[in-house]
């Protein structure tokens, strides 16, 4: 089987639905090793707490090699032996915490790639807060037990758990926005609110590189910043961004106090407010980024541990978010035109193959552009770009959403109107087409007259084969050329010796036509 | 018979109405050498399996048997329903072990690694596979594998299928320890000193875009896209209007176009035709499907399917290296008759006959199939799991 594309975000989301029906760390532990492995298809899966091999799967029951797995956990080695299976590579990644731990994965046959080592990342941060959670549940069901002396501490363990719920649940909610394909600005913002709403400090700002400069960073998220300069989308060396700077710089989380190592720019954001801040970094398929910062007014305002472990879980986030975001770019691209964002002619014709099989009614328009050289060539091919784009646009808002519209190639495009049978029905979409790409048309402050020419074929008779009813509307358009363009044209059965002729042949034809009419 | 004349398998067929008389014509033709270690016995939910046991051990006094019921038998004739298919394999080159684990669901785990338990510390053969059928209407029959795989570790192939019996979904049986039950799952744990080679595919293709699972539990689909799962899915492969409102006809809709589920390796596909809840919206079947899991919805057809057939036993049998084979198993999914029809199933099975090409192959229609080579899954759907045995 060949190896589907899917965003990284999804394992997490599994792992996150498992992990929240535990109800204790020894189950937790156990369900998060099997969730592991499945996700990257891996043999062996392990969690090392204190030292400890605290769950492990893929070995015998009774032959766990404990040494292995925990050199494998302390990166002192990248590959163990699994019986049966040879020699296989292994990796760990860490999480810190009340306890610190490590996931340990190794699968026969090939490394992991940035991006496995990327989720496994994700899963240990997540693992290592539901551990974290479910301790202090524990602890709290413990305490329940005991005298009233220690109240105090039980609701400071309470107020503990309720702020994991949260995180979770914010977590949760994120997740589910990367998953619906919320706008990454979107999802950027929705993490900067939930760091301070959780954290509870006046100000954060998520900052990134600028473009490909590594050595400056600006800001593309804030909460609580100075508004007019948060607007201008400010641009601080990282030298001078503070806790940001150094968090970029030194692939860690820092806090610092005041304005140590700023510039101006950010105590304006700030309005010279700023006492303690703390900063995390993000990282884009593997490589540092950018950071998510928190900013405290109060002057008694400290970080432990507890506040640096939900930052990064958030920074973990906006990480996933980016990644995910060009990770989808990537899927969309292969799928989609790039220019114009209509289905590649790959996607068209699976999807052409798939109404076809099923044997169901298709009309297909073949609409090639009529001038559209006369503006590449007078003005260029990016407006000649821009052109397409507009005409794509066009065709877009004449067609239903189950129609399909396809760019071919070049100013050649093609419509699948699925469940039409009747030349009536396709020829008024054909009409309605005609019509607005033969409306006028500015570009680089000209205007044009572009126009098409559309040959229609249908389904309706016996043609199983894709390619078969593409080459008829072909044929069909190609009459239209043929008679002055700007019409349409529905096949027909005496433009059948044409269809007769190799297809080499009738490109032949099509292409020399269209040079002559250009 | 193997070259070095350490391991032998036969197969044999009966379409005998009588059970005792079908398993003992069967079990005959398939002793085939001396030292029988198992016999593996398939045969139709209408034979009476007491009356097959009670005739096996007539003819094979003191060889342990497994087997269970089925959606159809596969063997020398073809693809057959009604019949009894009984394999045998023996020889000083085979080991064998046996276990059986009763009143499965709700510990499915614990069960899977009860029956592991039977695979021996050490051998003397060095190639090892645990055969499993299991009760093909216990739902999560992926916890049953997990439960072995703990166990077992990841140096142990895990191969077999799921009872069926023939849609009825009222009651399988399973045969093992000498006894016919349900809710079981019966073992062999098999080493030899040559190869046995599992593999496995399918041939379904993905539709449209993914869904993604935003509710799932205990089997069941609940919702997709935050939707609800049996209209989503419905919509998606644009149903016939009687599928959103009939159970039956969602069932025979639903049986050939599976959701894929997405893994690292591959589309794995899941059958969601049988646990259909019209009122309350969701979809499912034995497999389990995570919340949160990327899932298309699939289809396949005939030329997928046999192109998957010979993918399969292509693998299967590329994994016995420089060993000929003595014989196949072929255990192909009770859905796949659905896509294919009756003359399609008979092609398959006559495409099987080819591979095995001369060699003895035995199998059955499943409810499911198992075969676990890589990672830690190996509970399919609408595949053809094939062990080849060197």
């Amino acid at each position: 089987m060949t190896e589907v594309p899917g965003p990284p975000h999804l394992q997490l989301l599994e792992l996150l639905a498992v992990m929240s029906s535990y109800s204790d760390e020894d189950s937790a532990m156990g369900g998060a090793v099997e969730q592991a492995a499945q996700a990257l298809a891996a043999e062996v899966a392990a969690i090392v707490v204190d030292n400890r091999v605290t769950a492990c799967i893929g070995f015998p029951a009774n032959a766990v090699v404990d040494a292995d797995l925990l050199a494998v956990a302390r990166s002192e080695r990248d590959s163990m032996d699994v019986p049966g299976m040879g020699r296989c590579p292994a990796v760990s990644v860490e999480w810190v915490g009340a306890r610190r731990g490590q996931l340990v994965v190794a699968r026969a046959g090939e490394g992991f790639s940035v991006e496995e080592r990327s989720i496994l990342r994700g899963m240990a941060r997540l693992l290592g807060l539901t551990l974290t959670m479910l301790r202090t549940l524990q602890a709290e069901h413990t305490m329940r037990e005991r005298s009233e002396r220690e109240a105090a501490e039980k609701a400071r363990l309470l107020d503990s758990l309720r702020q994991r719920q949260r995180l979770l649940e914010h977590l949760f909610d994120i997740q589910r926005a990367i998953s619906r394909r919320r706008p990454l600005a979107q999802i950027l913002d929705m993490i900067t609110s939930a760091a301070q709403d959780l954290l509870g400090d006046e100000v954060v700002g998520l900052w990134l590189c600028d473009g490909r400069d590594t050595t400056r960073a600006k800001l593309v998220s804030g909460v609580g910043l100075h508004d007019d300069i948060a607007q201008q989308v400010p641009v601080v060396p990282l030298a001078d961004a503070g806790a940001t700077g150094v968090a970029m710089l030194t692939d860690d989380v820092v806090v610092r106090s005041g304005y140590e190592d700023t510039s101006q720019v950010i105590a304006d954001l700030t309005g010279g407010k700023l006492c303690e801040s703390m900063a995390a970094p993000v990282h884009d398929s593997g490589t540092v980024t950018g950071s998510l910062l928190v900013g405290s007014y109060q002057p008694d305002r400290t970080y432990g541990p507890s506040d640096a472990q939900t930052l990064r879980a958030f920074a973990e986030h906006v990480s996933l978010a980016l990644t995910d975001a060009n990770t989808v770019d990537r899927m969309y691209q292969a799928f989609r035109d790039s220019l114009t964002g209509l289905a590649s002619r790959g996607l068209f014709l699976d999807l052409l193959r798939d109404r076809l099989r099923a044997a169901e009614h298709v009309a297909l328009l073949f609409v090639d552009l009529d001038r559209f050289k006369v503006v590449n060539d007078t003005l260029g091919h990016a407006a000649g770009d821009s052109l397409l784009v507009v005409m794509a646009n066009r065709l877009k808002s004449q067609i239903r959403e189950s129609d399909i519209a396809a760019r071919f190639g070049g100013d050649e495009f093609a419509v699948m109107l699925p469940g039409v049978s009747s030349a009536n029905e396709a020829s008024s979409v054909a009409k309605r087409i005609l019509r607005v790409l033969g409306e006028p048309v500015v570009i680089s402050g000209r205007e044009f007259l572009v126009g098409a020419s559309i040959g229609i074929s249908l389904n309706a008779t016996d043609v199983a084969d894709p390619a078969d009813l593409i080459r008829r509307a072909d044929i069909a358009m190609y009459q239209v050329k043929r008679n002055g363009r700007s019409g349409y044209r529905l096949f027909s059965e005496d433009m059948q010796p044409a269809l007769a002729e190799s297809t080499a042949a009738v490109h032949v034809i099509t292409d020399h036509e269209a040079r002559s009419y250009q | 018979m193997s070259r070095d004349g350490r391991r032998w398998m036969g197969v044999g067929h009966s379409e005998y109405r009588d059970s005792g008389a079908a398993a003992t014509a069967a079990a005959g033709a398939a002793l085939v050498g001396d030292d029988p270690k198992l016999l593996i016995v398939f045969a139709s939910i209408e034979h009476d399996a007491s009356a097959l046991l009670a005739a096996l051990g007539t003819v094979a006094a003191g060889v342990p048997v497994i087997g269970c019921s089925t959606h159809g038998e596969i063997g020398p004739g073809g693809a057959q329903d009604g019949t009894v298919v009984v394999t045998a394999i023996g020889g000083p080159g085979f080991s064998v072990a046996t276990s059986l684990a009763t009143e499965v669901s709700g510990r499915q785990r614990a069960a899977g690694a009860e029956v592991a338990a039977c695979m021996p510390e050490t051998s003397d053969h060095p190639y090892g596979v645990m055969m499993l059928l299991t009760d093909g209407l216990v739902r999560d029959q992926e916890s049953i594998l997990r439960g072995c795989y703990r166990e077992l570790g990841a140096g142990v192939p895990l191969f077999g299928g799921a009872a069926g019996d023939a849609w009825r979904m009222s009651g399988v049986y399973v045969l093992g320890g000498g006894r016919v039950v349900s809710d079981a799952v019966a073992a062999a744990a098999i080493t030899s000193d040559a190869p046995l080679s599992v593999s496995v595919c399918h041939g379904f293709r993905e539709v449209g875009e993914p869904m993604i699972v935003t509710n799932s539990g205990d089997g069941r689909v609940y919702t997709l896209d935050d939707r609800p799962a049996l209209d989503v899915y419905l919509d998606r492969l644009e149903a016939p209007r009687r599928a959103y409102t009939d159970a039956a006809a969602f069932t025979e809709f639903a049986l050939p176009r599976p959701l894929g589920v997405r893994r690292r390796r591959g589309l794995e596909a899941r059958n969601v035709s049988t646990e259909v809840d019209i009122e309350g919206r969701s979809i499912g079947g034995s497999g389990m499907i995570d919340h949160g899991s990327l899932v298309w919805a699939m289809t396949g057809d005939e030329q997928s399917i046999a192109s998957a057939t010979d993918t399969a036993c292509a693998q299967a049998l590329a994994g016995l290296d420089d060993d000929l084979p003595i014989g196949m198993l072929t255990l192909s999914c009770a859905g796949l008759r659905a896509v294919l029809g009756e003359d399609g199933t008979r092609r398959e099975a006559d495409r099987l006959a080819k591979w095995a090409e001369g060699i003895p192959f035995a199998g059955f229609h499943t409810y499911g199939e198992i075969a676990r080579i890589r990672g830690i899954d190996g509970f399919h759907n609408q595949t053809l799991a094939v062990m080849a045995l060197g």
